[in-house]
Parts: C-alpha cells; sequence; structure tokens
C-alpha cells in the first residue's frame, strides 16, 4: 500500500495541521488537567499584559488618525522602532519564543520546507505586543483621510503584511542562528555580553551625551529609503508606494533566504556534541570552585547542607540559570545607568542616588525565573528524589532558599564589582545598604516563590539557554507580584526620604526584615503542606513531556 | 522470640485516577529475605503500586506497611531504610555519577566522608567511574546502574525495583542479578517488576501477577508453574492474552 501523498498541497497542509493539533493537544492536556489555577493564573498575567499593549495600540491608533500630515513622518520611525523591539527583545531577555522539538519531529518524513514554515509561524510568540501596535498603526492610516483612507486599504493591509513577514523570517533565522551559538560550551555568556552591551550602549551614549548627533542621525536613517522599515512606510503611506514596495519585497525575500539557510543550519547541528563533557578520565583534575561548592557543608549539618551544595553545582551547570546571572549583574548595570545619569549627566536622582540597591535588587527579581520562582523547575521527574528520600520538604525548600540565597549574595558583589569597573563612585556605605536591602527583599520574594514552586510548577530545560513561551507572561507575573513584594523595601526608602532620616530607613528596614521573616515563615509552612497535598499533582507537573513545539 | 514482620504488608489497596481504578483492591504479603517478582501486562498498575508503596502517590484507600512500620505516618522511617530503582530516572542530570551518589548517602545520614567512599567503590563495581561527565550523558543503561547502585549505598532492608534491567547490557544485569541475590541472602528483600520473565523466573521466590489493577495471582514460583510450564506459559495464560493482530489486514 503507497505511503499518503506528502507532495500535494493538501498533504503539506495535513502535516502542519497535525503539528499544530498535537501541540494544541499536549497544551489542552496540561491547562485543562491537573494545573487548572496554574491556568487561571497564566490566562490572568497574559490578559494583563497583552491588554497594557493593546492599549497601547489604541493610542497608536489615535496618534495616526489624529496626526494629519505628520503621520507620515511618524510611521518610518515608528516602524524601526517595532522592527528593533521584534528582533531585539527576544535575545535580550533569553525568551526566544516557542519553537519546533526538532528532536521529536524530525523521525518523521516532513519536508524540512514544512518545519520551516511552521518555525516561522511561531514567531509571532515572541512579539505578539507588535502586532497589537501595528493594528493600531493601520487602523489610525485607515483613518486618516491624508492617506488615502479607507480606499487605501489594499496598499496598507498588503505593507503592513509583508513588513510582517519580514520580521517574522528574519526573526526565524536570528533565533535558530543564536541558540546554535549559544548552545555552544563556551561562547554563549560571551555572546550574552555582546548583545547586552550593543543593546545598551546606544542608550548609554545618548544619556552620558556623548554621541546624541549620532542617534539623531541613527533614527533620521528611518527615513533612509534602502531599510526595509522605509520601504514598508512608504508602501503603507503612499507616494512612491512602488519604490517602498519593491524595497520592503527584496529585504523580505533576503530575510526567507536568511531564515532558511540558519533553519537547515540548525537543523544539521549536534547540540549533544556541543555540549559534551570534554574531559580525558586520566587527568581527573578537582572540580573548578569546589571550595565554593563545599562551603555550605562546613557550615551546615545534612540533609540542609547536601541539598544546598547540590543546587550550587547544578545551577552552576545549567546553561540556561548562567546565562540569566550574568544578564543580572551586567544587563543590570547597563540598563539602569543611563536611567541614573539621566538626559543632563547627573547624578543625583533618586536612581543613581540608590543605584547599587535598584540594580542588586534587578538581578534578584531576574534570577527568580530560573530559581526560587520555580524551585523544582530544572529537577523535572529528578524532583521525585526530594520526595522519596528521609528529609522533609520543608528541608529540601530551605536548601533550595540558602543556594538561591548564596547567588543573589555573589550577583549583588558582581553588580559591585561591575559599577565600580565603570568608574560609579559608590560609597562603602551604599555597598553595605545593598547588601542589605536586598536579602530583605529576598526574603519576601523566596517566601512567595516557595508557594508558587508548589503550586504552579514548571519543568524547565535546562538545556534550553532561551526562555520558551510568550515573555510577556514571566513580565506579566513580575508586573503583578513584586512590586507588592518589593512594597516593604519600598517603605524604608520612602520613610528616609520623607524624614530625611538614616536611622527612620534602618528602622523600618529592620522591621521590613522582621516581618519578612515571618512571612517567609507562614510560606514555608503553607508551601510545605501544600506540597504534601498536591504531591502528585506537583510531580506530574514536572515530568510532563511536551508536544511537537517546546515552550520551556 | 518473635517473628519479624513481612517486608511488605498491603491490604485493600486502591488508586483511583478520575473513575478509573490504576489499582484495585491489592491485598499482598511478602516475607522478610524474599526476592519477590510482581508481573502484569503493560498498564496493569505495577509502578502505580510501587509508587504508592514508596509513598510518590498517595493511595485512594487501604493499608500499607513496611518493615513492620505504616505508611504514611512513619514516613521518614520507612524511607531510611528502603532503596528505590525507579522506572524513571530520578537522576539529577547536572551532577556527575560521583556527586550524586554522595548526595544521595548523605540523604540517607552517612557521614560526608563515608558518602564519599561508598560512592567511588560503587562506580568502581558498576563500570561508571568516568571522572567529571555529568549525569545528562550517560546512556540509559547507565542511568539504571547508577540507580541501582543510588539504591544500595545506604545498605537497606528493602529494595523496590521497577524494571531495573531495562536498557542494560547483560554484563551490567548479571552484575546487578548477583549484587540482589547477595543481598537478599544477607537478609534483604528485594520487590522489583519486570517485564524480562527469564530474568524473575531466575531470581524470584515468589511472585504475583497483577491485571487491571488486580491480583490474579500470587505463590510460590514453583508452585506457580506446575513443574511444566514456563513462567512465560503462565504469565500469557493468567492475563488471557490473545492474537489479536489478525485484525491488523492492512498489515
Amino acid at each position: 500500500m503507497a505511503p499518503p501523498d506528502i507532495s500535494t498541497g493538501r498533504g503539506r497542509v495535513r502535516m502542519i495541521a497535525a503539528i499544530l493539533r498535537a501541540q494544541w493537544l499536549s497544551m489542552r492536556g496540561f491547562r485543562l488537567g491537573s494545573s487548572r489555577r496554574g491556568a487561571a493564573l497564566s490566562l490572568g498575567i497574559a490578559f494583563a499584559w497583552y491588554g497594557f499593549w493593546a492599549m497601547l495600540g489604541l493610542m497608536v491608533e489615535e496618534a495616526m488618525a489624529g496626526s494629519g500630515a505628520q503621520a507620515g513622518t511618524l510611521l518610518p520611525t515608528g516602524l524601526l522602532l517595532v522592527f528593533l523591539y521584534w528582533q531585539l527583545a527576544p535575545l535580550v531577555s533569553a525568551s526566544m519564543g516557542a519553537s519546533l522539538d526538532l528532536r521529536k519531529l524530525l523521525v518523521y518524513p516532513v519536508p524540512h520546507r514544512l518545519l520551516f514554515r511552521v518555525e516561522v509561524l511561531l514567531r509571532l510568540t515572541t512579539c505578539a505586543e507588535m502586532l497589537l501596535l501595528l493594528a493600531g498603526g493601520v487602523a489610525g492610516l485607515l483613518r486618516n483621510s491624508l492617506y488615502g483612507g479607507w480606499t487605501a486599504a489594499p496598499r496598507l493591509l498588503s505593507g503592513a503584511l509583508v513588513f510582517v513577514a519580514f520580521n517574522l523570517l528574519l526573526a526565524a533565522g536570528l533565533r535558530c542562528l543564536v541558540e546554535r551559538l549559544l548552545a555552544r560550551k563556551h561562547i554563549r555568556e560571551a555572546l550574552v555580553l555582546f548583545l547586552v552591551l550593543a543593546v545598551a550602549t546606544p542608550r548609554l551614549l545618548v544619556s552620558t551625551g556623548r554621541a546624541p548627533r549620532s542617534l539623531d542621525e541613527m533614527f533620521a536613517a528611518a527615513h533612509f529609503l534602502p531599510c526595509p522599515w522605509a520601504g514598508a512606510a512608504r508602501w503603507m503611506a503612499g507616494g512612491g508606494w512602488v519604490a517602498g514596495a519593491a524595497v520592503l519585497a527584496a529585504w523580505t525575500l533576503a530575510a526567507w533566504a536568511f531564515g532558511r539557510w540558519q533553519f537547515e543550519r540548525s537543523l544539521r547541528f549536534d547540540a549533544q556534541a556541543a555540549r559534551a563533557t570534554e574531559i580525558d578520565p586520566a587527568e581527573a583534575k578537582p572540580v573548578r570552585l569546589e571550595w565554593l561548592f563545599r562551603l555550605p557543608g562546613s557550615l551546615l549539618r545534612d540533609p540542609l547542607a547536601a541539598i544546598v551544595e547540590k543546587e550550587l553545582r547544578s545551577l552552576s551547570r545549567t546553561p540556561r540559570f548562567r546565562l540569566v546571572f550574568i544578564m543580572g549583574f551586567s544587563f543590570g548595570v547597563l540598563v539602569w545607568l543611563p536611567v541614573a545619569i539621566g538626559q543632563q549627566g547627573r547624578l543625583d536622582s533618586a536612581v543613581a542616588q540608590n543605584f547599587l540597591a535598584v540594580v542588586s535588587v534587578y538581578a534578584l527579581t531576574l534570577l527568580g525565573q530560573v530559581s526560587y520562582w520555580n524551585a523544582f523547575g530544572f529537577d523535572r521527574s529528578a524532583a521525585q528524589v526530594y520526595f522519596s528520600l528521609p528529609a522533609p520538604v520543608s528541608t529540601t525548600l530551605a536548601g533550595k532558599n540558602l543556594a538561591a540565597a548564596l547567588f543573589i549574595l555573589l550577583e549583588i558583589g558582581l553588580v559591585t564589582a561591575a559599577s565600580l569597573l565603570l568608574r560609579i563612585r559608590i560609597p562603602v556605605a551604599k555597598i553595605l545598604e545593598a547588601f542589605l536591602v536586598t536579602p530583605v527583599a529576598a526574603l519576601y520574594l523566596l517566601a512567595i516563590g516557595n508557594l508558587s514552586s508548589v503550586h504552579y510548577p514548571r519543568a524547565m530545560n535546562p538545556e534550553r539557554v532561551s526562555q520558551g513561551g510568550a515573555a510577556g507572561r514571566w513580565q506579566g507575573l513580575v508586573f503583578l507580584f513584586f512590586p507588592a513584594a518589593l512594597l516593604p523595601v519600598f517603605l524604608a526608602y520612602l520613610a528616609r526620604a520623607v524624614f530625611d532620616s538614616q536611622t527612620a530607613f534602618y528602622g523600618v528596614l529592620a522591621f521590613a526584615a522582621l516581618l519578612g521573616a515571618v512571612v517567609y515563615r507562614i510560606a514555608m509552612d503553607s508551601a510545605v503542606e501544600a506540597a504534601g497535598r498536591r504531591r502528585e499533582t506537583l510531580l506530574a507537573e514536572l515530568s510532563r513531556g511536551e508536544g511537537p513545539v517546546a515552550s520551556e | 522470640m518473635t517473628e519479624p514482620s513481612p517486608a511488605i504488608v498491603v491490604r485493600g489497596l486502591r488508586k483511583v485516577y478520575g473513575n478509573k481504578a490504576a489499582v484495585d483492591g491489592v491485598n499482598l504479603t511478602v516475607p522478610r529475605g524474599c526476592f519477590f517478582g510482581f508481573l502484569g501486562p503493560n498498564g496493569a498498575g505495577k509502578s502505580t503500586t510501587i509508587r504508592m508503596l514508596t509513598g510518590l502517590v498517595p493511595p485512594t484507600s487501604g493499608e500499607i506497611e513496611l518493615l513492620g512500620l505504616r505508611m504514611p505516618g512513619q514516613e521518614t522511617e520507612i524511607k531510611q531504610r528502603i532503596g528505590l530503582v525507579p522506572d524513571e530516572s530520578l537522576l539529577f542530570d547536572r551532577l556527575t555519577g560521583a556527586e550524586f551518589l554522595e548526595f544521595v548517602g548523605r540523604m540517607y545520614g552517612l557521614d560526608r566522608a563515608v558518602a564519599r567512599d561508598r560512592g567511588r567503590a560503587l562506580l568502581d563495581v558498576f563500570k561508571l567511574n568516568e571522572n567529571r561527565k555529568l549525569i545528562a550523558e550517560y546512556s540509559k543503561g547507565m542511568r539504571k546502574r547508577l540507580a541501582m547502585a543510588a539504591a544500595l549505598i545506604h545498605h537497606p532492608d528493602l529494595f523496590l525495583m521497577d524494571e531495573p534491567f531495562e536498557g542494560v547490557d547483560a554484563v551490567g544485569a548479571r552484575l546487578m542479578k548477583d549484587i540482589l541475590l547477595d543481598q537478599v541472602r544477607r537478609g534483604a528483600t528485594i520487590f522489583l517488576t519486570s517485564h524480562v520473565l527469564e530474568v524473575v523466573e531466575r531470581l524470584c521466590d515468589r511472585v504475583a501477577i497483577i491485571q487491571e489493577g488486580r491480583i490474579v495471582t500470587e505463590g510460590a514460583l514453583a508452585d506457580l508453574r506446575g513443574g511444566a510450564e514456563s513462567l512465560e506459559e503462565v504469565f500469557v495464560r493468567v492475563v488471557g492474552a490473545e492474537r489479536e493482530f489478525a485484525k491488523l489486514d492492512w498489515l
């Protein structure tokens, strides 16, 4: 009997439909099965996050509709910013969205071009926010009679669609390239630093007044026709739209070629070989940082010390954790520094005066996604060990919290070192303050994290350097919970500002620490009780496999 | 002198998922010092039963006693004395074999130096002494051998093993069998599931067969075989397997 025909359009559509259906069923089983609360929380966060961007889209719509002829001037710059966000945000946030799990799909006779099409469509998961903004811009132009109004709808919509396609194709290629680079052991951290510097340097230059003219020239380039965003703007706004269409079409073709090329290379890439331990068994050198891993054992007793030691070893060898750890101090410093300096280049703002504490707390929140917020995530099915060994769950959670705390302290030290290297003058008192404020904030975040870890556990792939899924979900979580968790620390700063007194600051901070300890204890008891009660669900969530699309 | 309590006593054990009973009223007694085989077709409830015995899954109803101790009330004491080789890997991928064994030893209360020394010795015996190779790079058979080593490190009285020989090569399997038989001679109890009936036939004193969540037969291996039949023939007869594939006329 002949095998099914996959060379026809219908056959290919069936294949794509089968992949997407398998993914939907995988997600549905998860969402509606063992973790309805997790699903409800995710949906709530997604609603808040995309609701925010939908509002921005409405504002863009109003601006484009009501700005008359100025819309034509704003459009290229707007499209440039959309392009930059679309391509760079996933790289910098290490949240590259869902992608095909090629290991699972390559065993089937699926043509590569078909897989590429699905991969391109999946890029929509990284920047759905930009689609909302684009939709707002297009709707605004449709209402703007100076740009043809509703009669220009075919031109406007076709231009916008091709611009979206260009971004999807380019994002697919970049994603493949960056994932391969990040899979190589000695390149990934250096690449992260390079990307962070590339993203943050222009902003830093503006804020320090070093090269404002070059940035003005850069934004003037938004109108430079050979650029794809300028071509898209010309196409959509009319007035020489044929030239604009030709430019954008050429760029889209180039993006398709680039994306396809990188995708094929990814298919041939042996990630396992790239990650393999290159060690001659005969050499048997001691592990670097062995003394650091053994340190808890000299201060604590087993089984707590054993768990802390295990966490220190495991996390430091997990590519995703290392990436976020490096981002914590590098990205943190370079993002907050321009905010601190401001446009006038002065250091008297609130952020500047508390720079180290701000960056340290930022690093603390960033670390949450790879440690305390989902403490069992990297363990996955191995988390069952904690329930089969004769140690209470409270010890396990406490051990994981302690390990996270050690990494947090290390992060503060590195933030301090990075700041000093950049010649940012930080008084000793401020360094001490950062080492006090951050652990107090950590108490609240660890408390919430323990509850989150047992109520909303998710398996995380330690080999995946980037976070899958929509970045919006994590960012939404940050916007919802973190401000509340950091409120006690914020009140200490408020007390200092209001009373102009260090005593008030340290007094409120001490109270916040005490309250934090109580909150931590209550949350721990609740988490332990929940872990015992919903042990089966928790372990099932952590052991869950994925569909054809890998989202974590 | 009172007789020691059985290694495992299970009464009326049930586990229900939705409206389906994965384990439906299992009663079982496994004497101490016994090599016990727990058999059944795929999806019969073997792994679910073991997971309930180890406390990973709470039963819907029923009683469990291991080594005279009640589960879940004396769970910690029970865990101190059992060694688990699960079906799924419970290994931490980002540790080396040596680090994992030391971790497990310390979690069972061994002194750090003792845990490390025993771990090294076990790695030598199981031919897993590739220094600093992460568990993530282990093959399936290597993972099973490491899991076995982890179950041995604290010298337990009771071993609960779910498909311990799956994916293990002949040499490794022979080594594991020899170690297990030696443990039984020293008074330990082995409770294992396996699809490899020849292995069960060679190792086990007693066997129970579970099907659709219920024990369909149990007893000494010699009695079940009745002298003439192999264990495979007994198994196929008891679970009522039929030659279904004739329906696949397109194959």
